[in-house]
Formats: structure tokens, sequence, C-alpha cells
């Protein structure tokens, strides 16, 4: 571990970065025009994700995961699933890396090589996280800021243009609940919300005198972004309608290239790429800290910051192989059911939970 | 260059390697025949010889530097004292003589007695006369600095609409007396140290007890005891060794001549650095906000003060992205810009030649060698060059079609705004860091900016000054402190000085190295 603090604001930011990252993707569209309220369902699993990821935290608030597993399951189990942990988070980064890099190539730049827009990531990404958790927490409130300013005048420019039309989400219940329950928990609950558990990497880490605190600012940061997904979506399907917003891959994107005002203030596409930017680099950054820091908590290694380059290389050709091109990506990793239940279910739910009962039992 | 004068020091006959004695003997031409030897005969080493006292006449000497002493005092107040004085010396020559000289006949406000050779040669040095008397193995050293200064004229940085008109001079006592001036108050405590082998520079740190937190201060003294140069001559030698990061393009130390914000600046618990030799005086610590403050934001209503900040943030980012964001635009970004201003410009761009980024470059390299080439020149011609710049390079460039109208304007934007930022020290970043960008625009477009960046805000958040994070207070977010950073709220609701500096914000620096300089 090394030597850093971040406070608790901090950490609410980096929580609301993190999850406001996919607000481009059309997040739970197989709900249809219930999208948002499967957004809210998954993000209530969300909460339930988080409290088991908080507990495990309050037995052992002092080491890294990858050290209390070999605590809870003896030692060479316990390396064992740290290690599939770590490989487990280099795969989520190389996905994040990927869908960045295939947003871009669509949204910009049609002829760049794939590996050029990744490599730039992984470069900036990289210079960042060497510098330690203090300093991407410290960049993160920067750019929230950013963030604020950018929702908040894009929302004022999607109203001003009255391009809102409540009439675009009814019927509520087209699918009926059983597919809206069915979405929220095979898409919505793992993407985004279940990946927090790369922020049981950096729980250690925040500077609090009591776990409580800890406990209400990720309960909030997880509240208040799953609101405003659900919002965004809501946003989406009310101005152009569930039709184009389940072929669109991008439907924010589509949303913000509607507004139009004066005759000038129109294809405010910069406005979808910082965002874009801004979310992809967070995301990746903050998962590729926790694999370097659990690399380094597992084989004891003293400079965690000498791990990113290599690090940082593996994932990005991994991001490069794991598939030949936007559609397999999409549907053989994104939404495939064989992705679901053997790496996310086991990794972000099952495993946990049993950790915790271990752990509930050896702590009574 | 250092080398050169090392190698010319070394061969010199001048130069005496022997060392200098410890302490001075009580034959006064054993005395003065090392002065005359350790500073060569140098002409400028004024020895007056006399003899005080009646039947036995002691024989004694005035040694003094001219140039850099107040002639009239060592003539009224010395030499004319020491020959009226007509007392019998009796047996008490020598030693007791020596102590009564000092308490009876020298009108001079500071006098001490020094028996070590190296205390009397940076007196003498530093303008002090020295008073030696045959038979006492002591001699005195009156304070009679003086010589001629610069008087008090107004700053030629930093100037204001309102507010005192007087800058620092290089005189490092006039400057803090300037500070004094400001602050009536006991507390305002003064440090001083001597730095440079050769040069002596007089260093002074000014702090206000009780305001300032000591662990700064603690942390500017051990960086400036750190230091080991042969010489200072300029706050930027300083400034260069104390600052925590060296490979960063933006400055981690702030500089002023004016006393008005020296003292501001002492009352939000920072701590002064005052140089002898220069007008410009460090402050410590530095926060990045800091450098878009100027002194009339804090005399002018705060509406006013805080439309103003907002818009030298605005002018930072124009001189920082102004380029790069034209060529990302006409490069990658077509789509975004709106339709009958993309085909005015495509209709400009027409006839050039070249490809936006060297269009960019070509102007803006163009821009730098101008503004090098004015810097510099006296006044006279400095007139010329802006003729020949402002008409050939512009209007021609454009009619000959090297360069579209366009990227004339954006780039004469970028120059007016880098002039607008209040300090220099963060313009000159600015114009850095902006060909940086130009290249990143040019490779990967929005992309490529956004990048770079991140990679800057990073590298801004990972700085610190003197153990306070440089972003605060936006990074790490100390919402109490806002209210002095791009806002200004009114003075009757700042319930309190800022928190900035307080002690739990300070922390280890991990990018803190012992610096020391060896020439």
């Amino acid at each position: 571990m090394e030597k850093a603090q971040i406070n608790l604001y901090q950490l609410f930011v980096l929580l609301v970065l993190f999850e406001l990252s996919t607000i481009l993707a059309p997040l739970g569209i197989a709900a249809k025009q219930a999208a948002w309220l499967s957004i809210l369902i998954g993000m209530i699993g969300g909460l339930v994700l988080f409290l088991v990821y908080y507990r495990l935290y309050c037995y052992y608030p002092d080491v890294m995961p990858t050290e209390y597993m070999q605590i809870l399951l003896g030692r060479f189990l316990g390396s064992v699933l740290a290690f599939l942990y770590i490989l487990y988070f280099l795969y989520l980064a190389a996905r994040v890396l990927r869908n960045f890099g295939e947003m871009l190539l669509i949204l910009a730049y049609p002829v760049t090589p794939l590996f050029i827009l990744n490599a730039g990531l992984v470069v900036v990404t990289v210079y960042t996280v060497r510098k330690g958790i203090e300093v991407l927490a410290r960049t993160g409130e920067l750019f929230a800021i950013v963030i604020f300013f950018l929702a908040a005048s894009s929302l004022l420019l999607i109203v001003l243009t009255g391009l809102i039309k409540v009439t675009n989400l009814q019927p509520m219940m087209e699918v009926g609940m059983g597919k809206i329950l069915e979405t929220a928990f095979s898409e919505t609950l793992m993407i985004p919300f279940g990946e927090l558990i790369v922020f049981t990497m950096i729980f250690p880490y925040v500077n609090v005198n009591h776990s409580k605190k800890l406990r209400k600012a990720g309960l909030m940061a997880i509240g208040f972004s799953g609101i405003v997904l659900a919002f965004t979506m809501a946003i989406n399907i009310s101005v152009m309608g569930v039709s184009i917003v389940s072929r669109s891959p991008f439907p924010l994107l589509s949303t913000i290239r509607s507004i139009e005002i004066a005759g000038f203030l129109e294809r405010l596409d910069v406005y979808f790429m910082m965002v874009l930017i801004i979310g992809g680099f967070f995301k990746f950054s903050i998962i590729l800290y926790g694999a370097a820091t659990g690399t380094a908590d597992l084989f004891k290694i003293k400079e965690t910051s000498r791990l990113i380059y290599p690090l940082g290389f593996i994932v990005l050709m991994f991001s490069l192989a794991m598939a030949s091109s936007y559609p397999e990506h999409t549907y053989k990793i994104l939404h495939s059911d064989a992705v679901l239940f053997t790496t996310s279910i086991p990794f972000l739910v099952v495993i946990p939970i049993m950790l915790l009962v271990i752990a509930f039992f050896k702590n009574r | 260059m250092f080398s050169f004068f090392e190698h010319s020091k070394k061969t010199s006959k001048n130069y005496s390697p022997e060392p200098l004695p410890k302490t001075i003997k009580s034959s006064l031409s054993d005395n003065l025949a090392l002065l005359k030897q350790k500073t060569g005969k140098s002409p400028d080493i004024i020895i007056r010889s006399l003899k005080i006292g009646n039947q036995p006449k002691v024989k004694a000497a005035v040694v003094y530097v001219s140039g850099i002493v107040d002639t009239q005092t060592i003539n009224e107040f010395l030499i004319e004292v020491l020959i009226n004085y007509k007392e019998k010396p009796g047996n008490e020559a020598g030693q007791e003589l020596i102590e009564k000289i000092a308490e009876e006949v020298v009108s001079v406000g500071s006098i001490k007695t020094e028996t070590e050779w190296s205390s009397l040669f940076e007196s003498l040095l530093s303008g002090n006369a020295l008073i030696f008397i045959d038979g006492a193995a002591k001699a005195l050293t009156a304070g009679t600095k003086g010589g001629e200064k610069r008087a008090i004229q107004e700053p030629s940085t930093q100037s204001t609409v309102r507010g005192s008109r007087e800058g620092f001079t290089e005189s490092m006592e006039t400057n803090m007396a300037m500070v004094r001036r400001i602050i009536k108050n006991p507390n305002l405590w003064i440090e001083s140290i001597k730095i440079g082998n050769q040069t002596r520079t007089d260093v002074s740190i000014m702090y206000i007890n009780g305001s300032a937190e000591s662990a700064v201060i603690e942390e500017v003294k051990k960086r400036l005891k750190k230091i080991k140069i042969d010489s200072i001559l300029e706050s930027g030698y300083i400034e260069q060794l104390i600052e925590d990061q060296t490979m960063s393009p933006f400055p981690t130390l702030y500089y002023t001549e004016r006393p008005d914000i020296v003292a501001g600046n002492l009352l939000e618990g920072r701590v002064a650095v005052f140089i002898n030799g220069t007008p410009f005086t460090l402050l410590a610590p530095a926060v990045f906000v800091q450098f878009f403050q100027a002194s009339d934001d804090y005399y002018t209503r705060f509406d006013i003060a805080t439309a103003t900040r907002f818009l030298r943030a605005f002018i930072f980012l124009i001189s920082l992205l102004g380029p790069a964001t034209f060529v990302a635009a006409i490069t990658y970004h077509h789509e975004m810009i709106p339709t009958t201003l993309l085909i005015v410009i495509a209709a400009q761009r027409e006839s050039v030649p070249f490809p936006a980024i060297f269009e960019a470059l070509i102007m803006e390299v163009t821009f730098e060698i101008l503004r090098e080439a004015g810097l510099r020149l006296p006044k006279a011609i400095g007139s010329t060059v802006s003729i020949v710049g402002g008409l050939v390079v512009g209007q021609a460039a454009v009619q000959a079609g090297i360069v579209s109208p366009t990227m004339l304007i954006i780039v004469a934007i970028t120059a007016i705004a880098s002039f607008a930022t209040p300090s220099f020290a963060v313009a000159i970043s600015a114009r850095l860091l902006r060909f940086a960008f130009m290249i990143c625009a040019a490779s990967l477009g929005f992309y490529g900016i956004m990048l770079a960046l991140f990679m800057m805000v990073a590298h801004l958040c990972s700085l610190r000054s003197f153990g306070i994070p440089y972003m605060a207070p936006f990074a790490p977010f100390m919402p109490g402190n806002l209210g002095d950073t791009l806002v200004r709220i009114p003075w009757w609701s700042m319930k309190k000085k800022t928190q900035l500096m307080n002690h739990k914000n300070i922390q280890e620096s991990k990018n803190k190295k012992s610096q020391s300089l060896k020439t």
C-alpha cells in the first residue's frame, strides 16, 4: 500500500465519475420506455452490493481485499482468489478501454487506428496513476466541476430548444415487469453498479474516523449517480423516442446533436466528447489503479508506481485482442450471457457474499 | 561560464591560497599589512591613518570601502571625533582605550567589537567602517552603510489603476522598511542569513509570527540553509533552488515588486523572502489561483473584481488553447463549426498552401520572434519592430496567401491574451505549453487536446508548494476558502482570513528533493 489518504468528498467524486461514465451508453434499453425504471432497480441492487463490499471493509478496514481474502480463505486459496480478482480487474480495464476507443472511432476518428486512440488514453492514465491515488482524486475534483457545468448547461439547452416530449415515455410498462427486472439484474446491476467492486481496493485509503461516514458517502454517490443516469435515459427517450434510442449506439450523442439555439449553438458534439473522455479517463484510471495496488499488495512489491507501466501495456494489448470488431465486442462481451454467468455474477455477487459469510462466522 | 571564472580565479596571482588568520593581532601595522595583502591593494579600500589622544599619541586607523559607505558619516562622526579626542590615554592604551572610544567617542548608531578576521572582512565589505587601534587585539565596526541607491519608484511590472504607487528597490533594507510601514505590528518578524560563497548576499525571510504556520517557516529556512552556491545575483536563483518541483513549467513561488502585495500575503500567513540587490521579492507557499489575482481586485468593488477574475481565467484558457482548438476544428472536426462560418473559413484557406498546423506554427513562431526582439531593443528601435511586425508579417503574409486572415486573428487574440495574464510567470508557462497543445491538436484533434489537458491537470494536482497543494482550494476542495479565489466576496462577508496555510493542509511533499547546486 502506498502512503496516501483521500477524504470522503474525494471518494464521493470518484464514485460519481466512475458511475457517470456509462451515461453515454443505451443503458437498460431492453426495457424500452421503462429503461429509467430498470436503471433505478439496478441501482437498488447496486446499493445492496455496495453494502456487502462495505461490510467486508468494516471487518478489515486497514488491509486490501487481496490480503483479507488470504485471512479468510487461507494463504493458498486466498492468494489464488486475489490473483483471479486482479485478472478480472485487468479484464474490466481492457473492456472499458476497448469501449472507449470504439466510441471515439465511431464519433470522430473513422480512419485513425484503434491502437493510437487506446494508446493515447493509456499514456495519460499511466502518467496520472503513477502519481498515486491522491493526485487522481484531486484531478477528479477539478473535473467534477467541469462535468457539473457541462451537465447543467446541456440540460438548460435541451429544455430551451423544447425537445422534451413526455408522450415518448408512454406507455411505461410496454414490456412488462418481468422483462424490466430481468434487464435490471442482468445489465444495469452489473454495469455500472457491480463494477464498483474496484473501489474495495480504494476504501483502505479513505481517511475516515468513523466507517459509517464512508457508508453514507458511498450510498449517496450511488444514489445520486443512479438518479442522474435514469434521468438522462428518460430524457433521451423523451427526446427521440424508444425506437431511435434502441438502435443508437450513443443515444446521448443524438440528443445533444438535436440541440439548436439561435442558429449558432448547434452540433455540440464537443460536449459529448468531453463527457466521453472525462468519464472514460476516470473509470479506466480507477480500475487500473485498483489492479496495480492489488498486484503490489499480493506480490509484496513496495513501489506501486513502477507496476503501472507493464500493467498499462498489458491492458492496451488485451483491449485490442479481446474482440475483432465493435459488434463482436458489444454482443459477445458486453451483452453476452456467457460473460454474465462466468465472470460478472461470480466475481461481483457470489464471491463477495461468500466472503462476507465467512468473515461473519470468523469474526463472531 | 562559471567554470571559466573558476579557472581564471585559480590562475590569478591575486588569489591567495593561504587561509585567513583567525584573530587579529595587537600591532596596528601588522593588521593593516594583512588587510592590504588580502584585498590585493584595491584602490577602493581606504585606510585612513590617524593619531588619537595626547601624550603619548596612539596610532589608529579607520578602514572603509569607498562607494558603499556614507562618506559624511565617516568624516563627521568617525574621523573628526577621533582626531579631536585629546584625552590622555595614560596606561589604558590598547584594549581599554578601544572600549572607551566605542562607548564615549564614536557617535554612530551601531557599533560592535570584533576580534575575528572573517567577520571583520564581511562587515567591511558590506559597508561598515573598521577602527583599528595600535596595541589592541580588537577592532571596532561602525555601521556606516550607505552609497548610491535607486530611489523608490513606481513598479514597472504589476502596475495598477488604483493603489499604492511605490515599488521595491534594489536595497533590501528599504524594501523591508516599506513593508514595516504598512504592517505596524511587533509580530512582523525578520530573520536574516547570507547565501553565496562569493557574493555573500543578504537574504531575509519575513513573516508574521502567529499568522504564518511554523512548519512553513521551518521549511523555508531549512531549504535556504541547504543552498550551496557561489553566487546569488537575483531572486530567481533562490526561487529555482528552493522550489518543490524543478521539472515543471509552472511556478511554485510567487514573486512581486509591490509592497502592498507582500503585506497582503504576509497577513494571509505566507512567508516573504527578500534578496538584496533585486526589487523582486519571493512569496511562499504559492497556489495556482494566486497567479490570476492582482492587487486591484482587493481595491475595487467585489462584483467588478469577481468579473475581472473570471475574465482572467478565460484569458488564460485562450492563451493556452486558442490556436490548438482552431487547428483541431479545422483539421478534424469540421462538423462542429456552424456551416456559414465554415464556408467563410474554407474560402479563406483555399489559397493557403500549408496545413492548418503549419500555418499556426509559422505565425506563432513569428510572433514569438517579434516579442523576443522587442523585449531587449532600445526604445527608439522598438517601434520599428512593431511596424515591421504588424505591417509586413501580418498584412503582407495574408496578401501573399501564406496564412489565412482567420489564423492571423486567432494568433493575435492569443498574443494579447498572453499579455493580459496578470502574472508573467504563468503567462510564460502557457506560452510554452501552447505549442505542445498545438502539436497534440494536430495529431489527434480534440481528443489530443483533452489528453494533453488531462496530463496538465494531473501534473498541476500533483504539485505542492511548501506542503500546500498547488490547486487548493479547488483540489482538494475546501468550500470555506473559496471566498478569495476566482470570486472575491465582499470584505464584510470575509469573516476570517483564509485557512489555506493551515497546518492541516500541509503534508510532506513527495517530489521534494534536497537541492544543492554547486557551480
